[in-house]
């Protein structure tokens, strides 16, 4: 190991309070990096040109029949599971990602569109279980879970920041609320929740889903800085679900290999 | 130290089962990546040939891997011009890294204080070292799918430090602390690997390990804390939350996006 390759230093009890106001500091310290990686994205999608038939056929085979059906709602591309009205069928705004297509979120913006909906879905979502938990409607909520809901709420808002970033500089509107057809499903069962283990369960969901739909994007979407962003965001949400695993008594680390069975489909998508 | 009596062995056990249930999709969706990534390279498929592999190799990115390719050791790599002589040291570097992991975990796992002390750090080891050899098995398949050899030895750089240490430890939280080094090693850089290597199939199996020794991290992260806050009992399925401080709840992940300061380059375990 190099100098500069140091191991995690070894914790102390009396400093388990400290480590928290640490983490925080040490995770903010990424931000710069990550605005920097949003505006090469955005940059990157700027100044994208129409892309060729043959770029079509490249997503196409990228992914598979799986990926394809997915991908076909990226690009805007009706299908008889989604006979919304978007950008015409096979354009080649709509696989570039330009902004110029109708309908505006086209491409890999959609796929960033989705992103950004999914972690305001997750703010959201925690910042109703404070609210419930605040007043008195989920039982006593253990500290470990309450720093947990906090620390995690506050990291999914620094991913949406990020996206929406890439957005903004793509000259697409910001996405400030949650436009997916299954928010208010998702709410629903939210409001429903009687206790701590009831809104774990339900955030344990809304964390595989995100961290499955980055490893989807890690291979679905086609620039350099979107590719490298979902890499660096999946690893966290996947991070997240561990714990909550833990938490519900599950095994933290069920999977060899991340799936994708839970990603969510752009479809979702109301924008 | 580690003994717990309130282990529910049988309930970990039926987890445990759970979750290679579980895996085995995981393990399906991944042979399938595989597969592609394997009829891609397949040297009887020239890229102008259509289909999957020009596909996957396009533009300048098709240029980018014949002319790394020329320069491969693997004639397959050559024919095909879909995998470069980088991806396939990315593979090897990534397999020797999980050789290693390997083969830490079972040291370990015969140490006296982890062998006879906490029967849920016996079992996450376990676990840790099945899930390391199927990444090694995963990455080595890729590279030689590739026209690469297989990696079979441990990451160089890495194996140096974990030969100074193992005479070190003393006891369970030195062997968590060496084993969250080495995971996070591997997470980084894998997440790194994921924008250098050359096509989609490679991305999806870099990026879909990443996040599994991300979450090893943060349990043993967990467990650090625990350990450093003699709660030791805690460290246990199902655990009572309530018991747990509250910093336990977040120590798990320190950061909002995942580091790659640390990836290791994709030449320190290439096959020499």
């Amino acid at each position: 190991m190099t100098a500069d390759r140091t191991w995690e230093p070894a914790l102390g009890e009396a400093e388990l309070a400290r480590l928290t106001r640490e983490m925080d500091e040490a995770h903010r310290a990424t931000l710069p990096l990550m605005r920097a990686s949003a505006r090469d994205l955005g940059e990157e999608l700027r100044a994208s040109v129409p892309a060729d038939p043959g770029r079509r056929r490249f997503l196409l085979g990228a992914g598979g029949v799986a990926a394809a059906l997915t991908l076909a709602a990226c690009s805007g591309t009706k299908s008889a599971e989604d006979p919304a009205p978007t950008s015409p069928a096979g354009s080649v705004d709509a696989m570039s990602g330009s902004p110029s297509a109708s309908g505006g979120y086209t491409g890999d913006l959609r796929v960033v569109a989705l992103a950004v909906a999914l972690e305001n879905q997750a703010v959201g979502a925690y910042k109703a279980a404070l609210d419930a938990a605040g007043a008195g409607k989920l039982g006593t909520v253990p500290p470990a879970v309450a720093t947990f809901v906090t620390t995690a709420m506050n990291q999914h808002a620094d991913h949406a920041k990020a996206w929406n970033a890439v957005l903004t500089g793509a000259g697409l509107p910001a996405i400030n609320d949650v436009p997916l057809s299954s928010h208010a499903d998702t709410m629903a069962a939210l409001g429903k929740a009687a206790s701590v283990g009831d809104v774990a369960e339900l955030a344990l969901e809304l964390e595989d889903q995100a961290a499955q739909t980055y490893l989807f994007a890690t291979y679905g979407v086609t620039g350099a800085a979107g590719i490298a962003t979902a890499a660096s965001i999946a690893p966290v949400e996947a991070m997240h679900a561990a714990i909550l695993n833990y938490v519900l008594g599950r095994y933290p680390v069920p999977d060899d290999f991340l799936p994708t069975d839970k990603a969510a489909n752009p479809d979702l998508l109301t924008v | 130290m580690m003994a717990d009596e309130r282990i529910d062995t049988r309930l970990l056990e039926e987890l445990t089962e759970q979750s290679q249930d579980l895996n085995s999709d995981a393990m399906r969706i991944t042979r399938g990546a595989l597969s592609g990534f394997a009829e891609a390279a397949g040297p009887s498929r020239p890229w102008w040939r259509g289909g999957l592999l020009a596909a996957l190799v396009g533009g300048a990115g098709l240029l980018g891997a014949a002319r790394a390719a020329a320069d491969s050791p693997s004639p397959s790599a050559s024919a095909s011009g879909a995998v470069t002589a980088d991806d396939i040291r990315a593979l090897q570097t990534a397999a020797a890294l999980e050789n290693l992991a390997v083969s830490v975990y079972r040291t370990a796992a015969g140490l006296p204080f982890i062998k006879d002390g906490n029967t849920t750090v016996a079992a996450f080891i376990a676990k840790t070292t099945e899930q390391h050899q199927a990444h090694a098995r995963a990455f080595n398949a890729a590279a030689t799918a590739g026209g690469g050899k297989a990696q079979t030895g441990p990451d160089p750089t890495y194996k140096a430090v974990v030969d100074q240490a193992l005479p070190t430890i003393k006891t369970p939280a030195d062997v968590v602390k060496l084993a969250v080094g080495l995971e996070d090693v591997a997470a980084q850089t894998y997440t790194r690997n994921v924008g250098q290597v050359s096509s989609a199939d490679l991305r999806r199996l870099f990026a879909s390990v990443a996040p599994v020794e991300a979450q090893h991290r943060a349990v043993l992260l967990a467990v650090q804390a625990l350990l450093a806050g003699n709660a030791a009992d805690l460290v246990t399925i199902p655990v009572d939350p309530a018991k747990l401080p509250a910093a336990a709840g977040s120590v798990g992940f320190p950061d909002a996006f995942y580091k790659t300061d640390n990836a290791s380059p994709i030449t320190e375990g290439a096959v020499q």
